[in-house]
C-alpha cells in the first residue's frame, strides 16, 4: 500500500469513528457509522453494437443511531469533518422526534462484534483488461447467439447484454466495538434475448451472471459458449415446443428453479423483520410466525440453508453491516423449520444473538434483513435416476416469469425450457409449463433430491428504498409427485 | 466556484478536451423517509447528497459518470477520465448531436413549492395517516412517508444552461384488520396543500375492514373491477414499454403496433409533465429539452413512443423530451376520465370482482405482455352491483394487450398513484376489465 493510499484510509477511520463517537457524545445509547465506496464499470450492448460505457462512484458515510429506544439514520455523500457532524446530529434528531410515535423499544442484541480486515483478493485486476476487451467479449457472445439462432432460420429481433464490474470498499464501526474494513470486488452479467420465428412467434430469456472476485470470474463464465448454447436452447423451444400438458404430474425441476424456490419460498419467509411486521407495507409480511421453529413445512428431504461465507459467491461476506461475523444458518432442516434470519434489532426482540444477516447495498440504505447465498442441500440421487422414477412428468431446467404473494405462501414458476418425462425418459419440448402452487405443498411433495448442486447469480429486492443486493440462489435437481401442472398459459 | 457554474465548467471543459457533445447536470437532494409498522415508527431517515452526472460523445463513442460533487481538482480528473474512456469505448449504433438551444421552459415548472422538512412536521403526517387508518377500524398500520427537495443545474453543448427545483410528499398506508385482511391507499403531491395522509389511512383503514374474514377465491375468467393502485401498477407499465429503447431492445408489448388499436376505444394515455401542480412536473429532459405533453395512447391507438435525440433519430422522429440518456421514459402519466362515478361503476357489474391492489408483476415474455400479478389487500366477490364478500389467494394471469383492449369502463374518479410497487407518478381511474383470468395455487 502506498503512502497515499494510507492517508485516505486513516482519513476514512477517523471519520468514521468520529461518527460514532459524535453520535454518543450527543446521547445516543448506540451509534454504527458505515463508510461505503463503490465504484462501477457498466458496458451495455444494445442488439449487439455497444451503447455506452458507464462509470458510477457512489460514495459517502451513514450514521445509525438509538435514541431513547428509536432508531434514527442519515446519510451524505459530502466527507467535510462538518457535514458528517450534521448528519449525526441529523440521526439524533429524528431518532429523537420518532419517539413520539413508538411503542416497543429497539435495541440491540449482545452479539460478539468484529475487528477485521476482510479484502477479496482479485486474480486478474478488471482495471488490466482494456474497455475494448471488455466490449469485444461481449460482441462475440452476441454473434454466437446470433449466428446459431440464424442457422435455425431464427432471428434476434432484441438483445440487451450488460457487463458490470465494480468493488465495494466498506467501513463499519459501532460504539460498542465493531471495526472491520471490507474491500470485495465483484462481476455480472445481465442478459434479455429475444428470439423470433415468423411462423411461431417470440420468446424470451432473462438471466444474470455474478460472483465475487476478478476479471477471472468473467473469463470462468466462457461467455461465447454460453450464448450459443442459449440461443440454441432457446431456438429449439421457439422452433419445437409444443403445448403443455395440465394436471396431477410428478415432476423434476433443474437447479435454477430450485434455487429461486429456496429464495422465494424459504428465505424470504424467514427473514425476521417481516416476521415482525417491519416490512408490511412494502415486501410484505410471513406465513411463519415467531413461534414457527419447528413446523414442520416439507417432507424430510428437504434442507435449506443460506450461506454467506461461500467465497467466490455473488452474496459472499465475512461480516455484516452491523460488524457480526457471518455463518451458515440452516432455514430448514429435515423439512421443518430451523431458523431465522436475524440482525441485532430482531436477534434482540428474540433474545437470541444475531447470525449476520444485516446487509445494506450502499452507503446511503440502512441495513436490514437479507438473504445471501440460500441453496437447498443436495443429496443422493444423479438427474438421470430422478427421470428415470418418473412414469408421466415433466421437466422444468429453466423458468422466465415467477412470482408470490406478500406472505410467501401461493407462488407461480413458468418454466421456459421444458420437457416431457415418459418412462423415464426425458420426451419432447413443452412450452410454458405452469406450477402454481402453495409452499408447504412444494416442500411436502420433494420424493427425492439430486447431488448436483449449482448455484444461479439474482439481485434480491426488499427495503424502502429498493435495495437489489447481489445474491446466490442454488439447489440440485428435485424430483416432486403428484403436483399439479397449471397447463395453458391463458387460454 | 458556484454551484450554478458548475455545469458549463465541466461542459467546457469535456469539449476542449475533445468531446464533440456533453451534458453535465448537478443534482442537490435532501429526502426524509420515515418508515413506521404496527403503528409505530420503525425508523425515521434522511439523505443528503450532491452528484454530478456527465454523459458525453465524441461522435459515435458515448461514455457517462456519475459521481458525487467533490473538488474542482477531482471534477477534472474525472472529466478527463471520461474522454478517455469515450475514446476506447467502440462506436455506438449511430450520432445524434445533443439538442441545439436555447430554449425555454416554463417557469411555473422550473420551481417548486416550498415544503417543509422539520422533523416534528414528518411525524404528525405519519401520526394523521396511522390514526385516520385505525379510526376506520384498522388493527394495525404499516407504511413510508417520503419528503424530498431538490434542484437539477443542467448545462449542454447545445447552448442549454438551467436549473430546475423538486418538491414531493408522499405517503404510503397499509392498514391490517387481521393478518390475511389489509387495504392499502397513498397520497402523493408537489405541495403540501393536496397532501392527505390521513385519508389515506382512512380509506385504507376501510378496505382493510371490508376485507375482513376472507375466504378462498375460485380461479376463472371474470369481470373485473379494477381500483387506482391496480390499474397504476399495469398502466405505468404501458408507459415504461413505450420507451423507444425498450422497444429497440425487445422489452415491449408495443413494439411494431405505432397507429394500430391496442386498447379499447376509451383509453387515452397522456404522459405529461407540463401539469405544474402534479408530483411529476418537469420543465426539461435530462438532454435540456423541454418537456412536452406526449400522447403515447389516443382512444385505444397507440400514437407515439417516447423518445431521447439517440432514439428518435433512429425512428426517424423528433425527441418528445422524454431522454433519459441511455432510455427514454415517461415522467408523469395521465389517463383521461371516463363519465361515471366509481359507484355508478360498481353498481353495473352483475357477478365480478373487485380488486383494490397488486403486486410482483412479472413478464413470461415482454415483447407479447405475457405476465401474471398478484392481487394483494382487499379483494371483493361483486354480486348484483355490490361487494358481497371478500376472498383472497387470486393471482391475475393474462396478457398486457388483452386486458387494454378488454377494458369497458374508465371512471371520472381518478386517484394519483406512486409508491414502491409503482415506480410512475400516475393518475388513474378505477377501469372495469371483461374477461380477466385468474388463476389460483394448488395443493
Amino acid at each position: 500500500m502506498n503512502q497515499a493510499k494510507k492517508g485516505r484510509k486513516f482519513v476514512l477511520e477517523e471519520l468514521t469513528e468520529f461518527a460514532v463517537n459524535y453520535a454518543e457524545s450527543l446521547g445516543a445509547e448506540y451509534a454504527e457509522a458505515r463508510f461505503q465506496r463503490d465504484i462501477q464499470e457498466s458496458i451495455i450492448l444494445k442488439n449487439g453494437i455497444p451503447e455506452a460505457v458507464i462509470i458510477e462512484e457512489n460514495r459517502g458515510i451513514s450514521i445509525r443511531v438509538l435514541v431513547n429506544g428509536s432508531l434514527g439514520f442519515a446519510s451524505t455523500n459530502n466527507l467535510r469533518k462538518r457535514d458528517v457532524k450534521d448528519s449525526s446530529i441529523k440521526a439524533y434528531k429524528m431518532a429523537r422526534a420518532a419517539t413520539k410515535i413508538l411503542h416497543k423499544k429497539v435495541s440491540m442484541d449482545e452479539s460478539n462484534l468484529g475487528a477485521a480486515r476482510v479484502e477479496v483478493k482479485p486474480r486478474i485486476d478488471f482495471d488490466s483488461i482494456d474497455i475494448d476487451s471488455k466490449a469485444e467479449l461481449l460482441k462475440e457472445a452476441y454473434r454466437q447467439a446470433a449466428d446459431t439462432a440464424a442457422n435455425k432460420k431464427v432471428k434476434i429481433p432484441g438483445c440487451i447484454l450488460t457487463l458490470d464490474t465494480w468493488k465495494t470498499e466498506k467501513l463499519v464501526m459501532t460504539s460498542d466495538g465493531a471495526d472491520v474494513h471490507s474491500i470485495t470486488p465483484r462481476a455480472a452479467i445481465f442478459t434479455l434475448i429475444t428470439m423470433f420465428h415468423p411462423q411461431r412467434g417470440t420468446v424470451q430469456r432473462s438471466f444474470d451472471l455474478g460472483g465475487t472476485g476478478g476479471w477471472e470470474i468473467v473469463e470462468k463464465w466462457n461467455l461465447p459458449e454460453l450464448f450459443k448454447k442459449e440461443a440454441q436452447t432457446l431456438s429449439e423451444i421457439l422452433l419445437y415446443a409444443e403445448e403443455s400438458p395440465s394436471g396431477k404430474v410428478d415432476m423434476v425441476l433443474g437447479p435454477e428453479l430450485v434455487g429461486l424456490i429456496c429464495h422465494e419460498s424459504s428465505g424470504h419467509p424467514s427473514e425476521a423483520d417481516r416476521i415482525l411486521g417491519r416490512e408490511a407495507a412494502q415486501a410484505g409480511e410471513t406465513y411463519l410466525k415467531a413461534d414457527s421453529i419447528g413446523l414442520r413445512v416439507g417432507s424430510s428431504l428437504v434442507n435449506v440453508v443460506d450461506d454467506p461465507t461461500l467465497e467466490g459467491s455473488f452474496g459472499f461476506y465475512r461480516y455484516d453491516e452491523e460488524g457480526v461475523e457471518a455463518r451458515k444458518r440452516v432455514l430448514i432442516k429435515e423439512g421443518v423449520i430451523n431458523e431465522f434470519l436475524h440482525n441485532r434489532e430482531t436477534a434482540s426482540v428474540f433474545r437470541i444473538e444475531s447470525n449476520g444477516s444485516s446487509r445494506a447495498v450502499a452507503f446511503n440504505r440502512e441495513p436490514i434483513v437479507r438473504m445471501a447465498n440460500t441453496y437447498l442441500e443436495p443429496g443422493d440421487y444423479s438427474k438421470e435416476e430422478l427421470i428415470e422414477g418418473i412414469k408421466e412428468g415433466i421437466y422444468i431446467k429453466s423458468f422466465m416469469e415467477w412470482n408470490i404473494d406478500d406472505r410467501r405462501f401461493n407462488q407461480r414458476y413458468v418454466g421456459l425450457e421444458a420437457y416431457k418425462i415418459e418412462k423415464g425418459e426425458l420426451k419432447e419440448r413443452v412450452r410454458n409449463p405452469v406450477l402454481e402452487v402453495t409452499t408447504t405443498g412444494l416442500w411436502s411433495s420433494v420424493d427425492a433430491v439430486g447431488k448436483d448442486l449449482e448455484f444461479q447469480a439474482a439481485y434480491c429486492g426488499k427495503g424502502d428504498p429498493m435495495q437489489g443486493i447481489p445474491v446466490w440462489t442454488g439447489g440440485p435437481h428435485v424430483r416432486l409427485r403428484n403436483v399439479t401442472l397449471g397447463g395453458q398459459y391463458y387460454a | 466556484m458556484r454551484r450554478d457554474d458548475v455545469p458549463p465548467y465541466i461542459v467546457d471543459l469535456a469539449l476542449k478536451r475533445g468531446a464533440s457533445d456533453v451534458v453535465a447536470e448537478l443534482h442537490d437532494e435532501q429526502r426524509f423517509m420515515i418508515r413506521f409498522s404496527n403503528n409505530e415508527v420503525t425508523i425515521f431517515k434522511s439523505y443528503d447528497e450532491s452528484l454530478v452526472s456527465i454523459f458525453l460523445m465524441i461522435k459515435r463513442h458515448r461514455a457517462a459518470t456519475t459521481v458525487p460533487l467533490s473538488s474542482t481538482s477531482n471534477l477534472e480528473k474525472t472529466i478527463e477520465d471520461l474522454v478517455k474512456i469515450a475514446k476506447v469505448t467502440p462506436p455506438a449504433e449511430l450520432y445524434a448531436p445533443l439538442p441545439e438551444g436555447p430554449f425555454s421552459y416554463d417557469p411555473k415548472l422550473l420551481r417548486a413549492p416550498r415544503i417543509s422538512l422539520h422533523p416534528e412536521r414528518l411525524i404528525g403526517y405519519v401520526e394523521e395517516a396511522i390514526n385516520g387508518a385505525l379510526e376506520e377500524g384498522a388493527r394495525k398500520t404499516a407504511g413510508t412517508l417520503i419528503a424530498t427537495r431538490g434542484k437539477t443545474i443542467i448545462a449542454t453543448s447545445g447552448n442549454v444552461h438551467a436549473s430546475q427545483e423538486r418538491s414531493s410528499l408522499e405517503i404510503s398506508v397499509r392498514a391490517f384488520t387481521s393478518d390475511v385482511s389489509s387495504g392499502h391507499f397513498v397520497s402523493i403531491s408537489r405541495d403540501e396543500e393536496k397532501f392527505d395522509p390521513s385519508e389515506a389511512g382512512r380509506t385504507a383503514g376501510r378496505i382493510a375492514k371490508a376485507s375482513l374474514n376472507p375466504r378462498s377465491g375460485n380461479p376463472g375468467r371474470f369481470t373485473a373491477l379494477l381500483g387506482p393502485l391496480v390499474f397504476a401498477d399495469l398502466i405505468s407499465q404501458v408507459g415504461m414499454v413505450s420507451s423507444a429503447f425498450l422497444v429497440d431492445t425487445g422489452r415491449s408489448f408495443l413494439a411494431d403496433k405505432i397507429g394500430s388499436e391496442v386498447a379499447c376505444s376509451e383509453l387515452t394515455l397522456i404522459d405529461d409533465p407540463t401539469v405544474a401542480d402534479a408530483y411529476g412536473a418537469r420543465a426539461f429532459d435530462d438532454e435540456g429539452v423541454p418537456t412536452r405533453r406526449n400522447i403515447i395512447i389516443e382512444r385505444g391507438i397507440l400514437r407515439s413512443y417516447l423518445h431521447n435525440s439517440a432514439t428518435a433519430k433512429k425512428f426517424g422522429v423528433e425527441t418528445t423530451g422524454n431522454a433519459g440518456l441511455i432510455s427514454p421514459h415517461p415522467w408523469n402519466l395521465i389517463v383521461e376520465p371516463g363519465e361515471k362515478s366509481f359507484e355508478e361503476i360498481l353498481s353495473e357489474i352483475d357477478r365480478g370482482i373487485y380488486v383494490t391492489n397488486d403486486w410482483y408483476l412479472r413478464y413470461q415474455n415482454y415483447r407479447t405482455g405475457d405476465f401474471s400479478t398478484i392481487p394483494r389487500d382487499g379483494m371483493f366477490l361483486v354480486r348484483n352491483g355490490t361487494l358481497s364478500s371478500s376472498i383472497r389467494e387470486l393471482r391475475i394471469s393474462d396478457n398486457m394487450l388483452r386486458i387494454l383492449k378488454n377494458i369497458k369502463e374508465i371512471s371520472r374518479t381518478r386517484t394519483w398513484v406512486k409508491w414502491w410497487e409503482v415506480d410512475i407518478p400516475t393518475l388513474a381511474p378505477y377501469v372495469v376489465v371483461e374477461d380477466l383470468n385468474f388463476t389460483k395455487s394448488t395443493m
